[in-house]
């Protein structure tokens, strides 16, 4: 689908801020954009959608001219009229932090580990027109107080590792908008945070938007995000414009079937998708299945032994939920809340200080490393990040047959047959067999994680944010694949996450923790419809929710505009 | 309340006098358990011409009849007091020996370490900055350096600039000109190592997020090098220059034999040609010594070039992110 449709729409003056025209960018000879055009009113918000791969982050570097060596890019992008994509670079950089700011995806790597926040903060200061050092280091503590940071001075001496994922991005949109720019360009900007600190970060993009008339080019793969925050999407796939338009448009009526898709796997915007594949949970839940997994008054404790005092870190405070069996338990919380700890716990990679863990009847705690060893079996892990989780040396086939070899599970030959099936029971062909991780997409190593750990036919899964590394698209299909397999072989999940959204898609019960203790439990259609303490309700609302959540944003045209 | 970093410091240098200790104790062992007895070998030479008598005298004199847990007592009291006995070559101090040819191996050992660093860092800053086919030159370079021996290289020097050139004068090894050739012959095989180190770190460096980031507020190139990738890609060049002490020092043996240089190297071979072993051990604890000090230094330097090392141990860590978010404020509304 062409764009130029979507561009009469949203360019209202002759020149916009920012003009992209028939943008391509190749990396030797493959194209990985092709033909993109759009255009951004001043002090306007125009959001990129897509899934990794689509190009929309390609498009970013390409208005930044941050592209790798080997990219080349062709086209026009016009900033107020001024070609730039031609310019050599030494005419560009006067361009850089004064006409345009970049605010990277993950924080945590976007400031220098080695040189504190000043040194690097003076360096954007440097761009405004202010001779005095003294002056220069007091606009920087008045920005970082404008975006949010309680104590600028100390964010001024400290480094980048001192500070919290959300205090590091709000360093990074204090030092992109020091300089004043016209356009900010934020690429998946809190696709590395909790969604709390998400929703502050996107509040303070909005709120900058409005007080300094910044013009927002955001780039993500919620559509959520996209449309409570934009005013014009542009939906992309495999490098081309699916779809362009104003955010009321193309969000409630999309015209592409790419941008219905992306619609349909939202988890806020479709929260009973797999009503009917979570229907056999609730019906052992209301039949009084015995718990399979019964967590009573866990404690863990963490001493850091410093000279002078021994600090005392309570990561899990009394904590009990029990899970029934074939259902699935969420534990959701923010980063530090202690849901990594409790499942630590667990799987038994962890003794607690105090309290009990039941799983199928047998305790875990205080057990032996051999008694462990058959209680793992009926306990598998699929870790967060499947990037980093299988060893990229080894075959596919070797991954998942490591477990069988392992407990010694019959001959080779009936071994050889497992893996066959259990690859097939996540949908992945045997073709796959011999291929090493990096030749498979983040989903499919997913699901060869989902597979290992299927391998020795476990009662209970820990599913540990299963999907947090993975795109809306592919999340969906394992969320499917997951669903399936309970509904199949009725599983029991124990299901670690921050996304609230995703929760509600796919777990029976839900227990919210919050620094160390589980404040609100219960079935998840009454603890989400109905919560009862404050911190589950921030979460809530913390979820992106598309069009509806502009209504309820610091922004008060917006709000008028999608009444 | 002390200060982390001297609390560090301090165990650090208590470790590195224990190893100091432990090295002289181990080479004392290890010769005294080899096979033959130089002493007797040199007293009872017939060449020597010592009298049964004198024999006994000497050895009385020097301690040798003693048990060796006596012997190694003396000898580590003497070595902690900065005597190191008497050569059995020439019947001098051994700590006067060392003395005279010391400062001429320092002097070419850290010419040479100069040289190579000087080399590193200029190859390296090429690889980044100079433009197509001459910066990925560069990168063949050290590999080239690296397969040359560096007698090879002092031997082509003193042909070119010493015979052909007459720029130094080869029967003065110890003048300024000669030292700088001996230094760069020296210094180029150990300057392939470190920009190797630094190239592929500062290429790691640059592809970090963080690079990119600091393009976009404006930085030129230069001063992102400056600023930004050289601090970094500098760790593990700390690191390697450590190890190639032993190299510089190994290096500046063959160099000064190369050379023709009166340094620690002739003293050396004069000495094991001789089995002089109070001399060779002196020696071995110098060398020891050097190593431990270079590396107690790149200890200490680790901390301030990156502040994410915790000085206290491992003890002290922060378990995961515990305690993370709680930092995050809430978002201050702004007025006016």
């Amino acid at each position: 689908m062409a764009p130029p449709d979507g561009l009469t729409v949203v360019a209202p003056s002759p020149q916009p801020l920012l003009r992209v025209e028939d943008l391509s960018v190749a990396y030797g000879r493959q194209t990985v954009v092709a033909g993109v055009g759009f255009a951004l009113p001043r002090a306007g918000s125009l959001a990129l959608i897509g899934e990794s791969g689509s190009g929309k982050s390609t498009i970013a570097r390409a208005v930044l001219r941050l592209l790798p060596r080997t990219g080349r890019a062709t086209g026009r992008v016009a900033i107020d009229g001024r070609e730039v994509l031609g310019l050599p670079e030494r005419r560009f950089r006067p361009l850089r932090g004064r006409a345009i700011g970049f605010v990277p995806q993950d924080p945590g790597n976007a400031l220098n580990p080695v040189r504190s926040i000043g040194v690097q903060a003076e360096e954007a200061a440097a761009l405004l027109d202010e001779p005095d050092r003294v002056r220069r280091t007091a606009l920087i503590l008045e920005t970082f107080a404008a975006v949010g940071l309680d104590d600028p001075r100390r964010v001024y001496d400290a480094y980048p590792h001192q500070l919290s994922g959300g205090m590091l991005q709000r360093v990074l949109i204090g030092l992109a908008i020091l300089p004043r720019p016209a356009l900010l360009v934020a690429d998946e900007p809190t696709s590395a945070l909790d969604v709390t600190v998400q929703k502050r970060i996107l509040d303070l993009l909005s709120r900058l938007r409005e007080e300094r008339g910044i013009g927002l080019l955001l780039i993500t793969h919620d559509l959520a995000i996209a449309a409570e925050r934009a005013d014009t999407l542009v939906v992309l796939k495999d490098g081309t414009v699916q779809e362009a338009g104003r955010t009321g448009t193309v969000f409630a009526s999309p015209a592409s079937a790419y941008a219905r898709k992306l619609h349909a796997d939202v988890p806020s915007l479709n929260p009973d998708r797999y009503a009917t594949l979570r229907e056999a949970g609730f019906r052992r839940r209301a039949a009084g299945a015995g718990p399979k997994i019964a967590v009573s008054a866990v404690t863990k404790t963490y001493r850091a032994d410093g000279r002078v005092a021994t600090q005392v870190t309570k990561a899990v405070d009394g904590v009990s939920f029990s899970v029934p069996a074939g259902t699935t338990h969420a534990l959701v919380g923010e980063s530090g809340s202690g849901k990594t700890t409790t499942i630590r716990l667990l799987l038994g990679l962890e003794t607690p200080d105090a309290g009990s863990i039941r799983v199928a009847g047998q305790e875990v705690t205080g057990r032996s490393h051999e008694a462990l060893r058959s209680v793992r079996r009926q306990l598998q892990l699929v870790y967060q990040n499947p990037f980093t989780s299988l060893d990229p040396t080894w075959s596919v086939e070797a991954l998942v047959r490591e477990p069988l070899d392992r407990f010694a599970v019959g001959t080779r030959l009936e071994r050889a047959e497992r893996v066959r099936a259990v690859l097939a029971d996540v949908g992945l062909g045997p073709h796959l067999l011999a291929r090493r991780p990096d030749a498979l997409s983040g989903g499919q190593r997913q699901r060869v994680a989902i597979a290992r750990a299927l391998a020795l036919k476990p009662d209970v899964i820990v599913l540990d944010e299963p999907t947090s590394a993975l795109d809306v698209s592919v999340q969906a299909d394992i969320v499917e694949v997951l669903l399936s397999l309970q509904a199949e072989l009725g599983l029991t999940y124990v299901f670690v996450s921050h996304d609230l959204a995703l929760v509600r898609q796919l777990a029976h019960t839900v227990s919210v923790m919050h620094r160390g203790c589980v404040v609100e439990e219960g079935a998840v259609a009454d603890v989400f419809d109905h919560p009862r303490h404050a911190y589950t309700a921030a979460l809530l609302d913390a979820v992106p929710r598309g069009i509806a959540g502009r209504a309820r944003g610091p922004d008060r045209r917006l709000r008028t505009e999608a009444a | 309340m002390r200060h982390p970093y001297l609390v560090y410091a301090g165990r650090r240098l208590a470790q590195a006098v224990v190893v100091i200790l432990l090295t002289y104790v181990f080479t004392f062992v290890v010769v005294s358990i080899l096979p033959g007895d130089p002493v007797t070998n040199v007293l009872r030479d017939p060449q020597n011409g010592f009298s049964e008598e004198q024999i006994q005298a000497i050895v009385a004199a020097q301690g040798l009849d003693q048990p060796l847990l006596v012997q190694l007592w003396t000898a580590l009291t003497h070595f902690l007091s900065g005597d190191f006995g008497l050569s059995m070559r020439s019947s001098r101090p051994v700590a006067t020996l060392i003395a005279e040819v010391l400062p001429s191996t320092l002097a070419l050992a850290s010419a040479g370490l100069a040289v190579a660093l000087g080399l590193a860092f200029a190859i390296a800053y090429g690889t980044q900055f100079l433009p197509g086919r001459l910066g990925s030159g560069l990168r063949a370079l050290p590999s080239l350096f690296l397969s040359v021996p560096n007698f090879v290289i002092g031997l082509v020097l003193i042909h070119a600039f010493g015979f052909q050139l007459g720029l130094f004068r080869v029967i003065e090894p110890e003048s300024a000109w000669a030292t700088a050739f001996a230094a760069i012959a020296l210094g180029i095989p150990i300057s392939a190592q470190i920009a190797e180190v630094l190239i592929a770190n500062l290429d790691h460096e640059a592809r970090q997020d963080y690079a990119a980031v600091a393009r976009s507020r404006g930085l030129s190139p230069a001063r992102l090098f400056a600023r930004h990738l050289l601090k970094p890609s500098s760790l593990p060049v700390v690191t390697v220059i450590a190890l190639t002490v032993g190299e510089l020092l190994g290096g500046s043996l063959v160099t000064e034999a190369v050379f023709g240089r009166n340094g620690v190297g002739s003293l050396v071979q004069r000495s094991a040609a001789a089995q002089d072993l109070p001399v060779l051990q002196a020696v071995v604890a110098l060398a020891a010594l050097i190593f431990v000090l270079v590396n107690l230094a790149a200890d200490l330097v680790y901390p301030l070039l990156d502040p994410r090392i915790t000085l206290a141990g491992p003890a002290a860590r922060r378990p995961g992110k515990a305690d993370e978010a709680p930092h995050d404020a809430p978002l201050r509304t702004v007025t006016g």
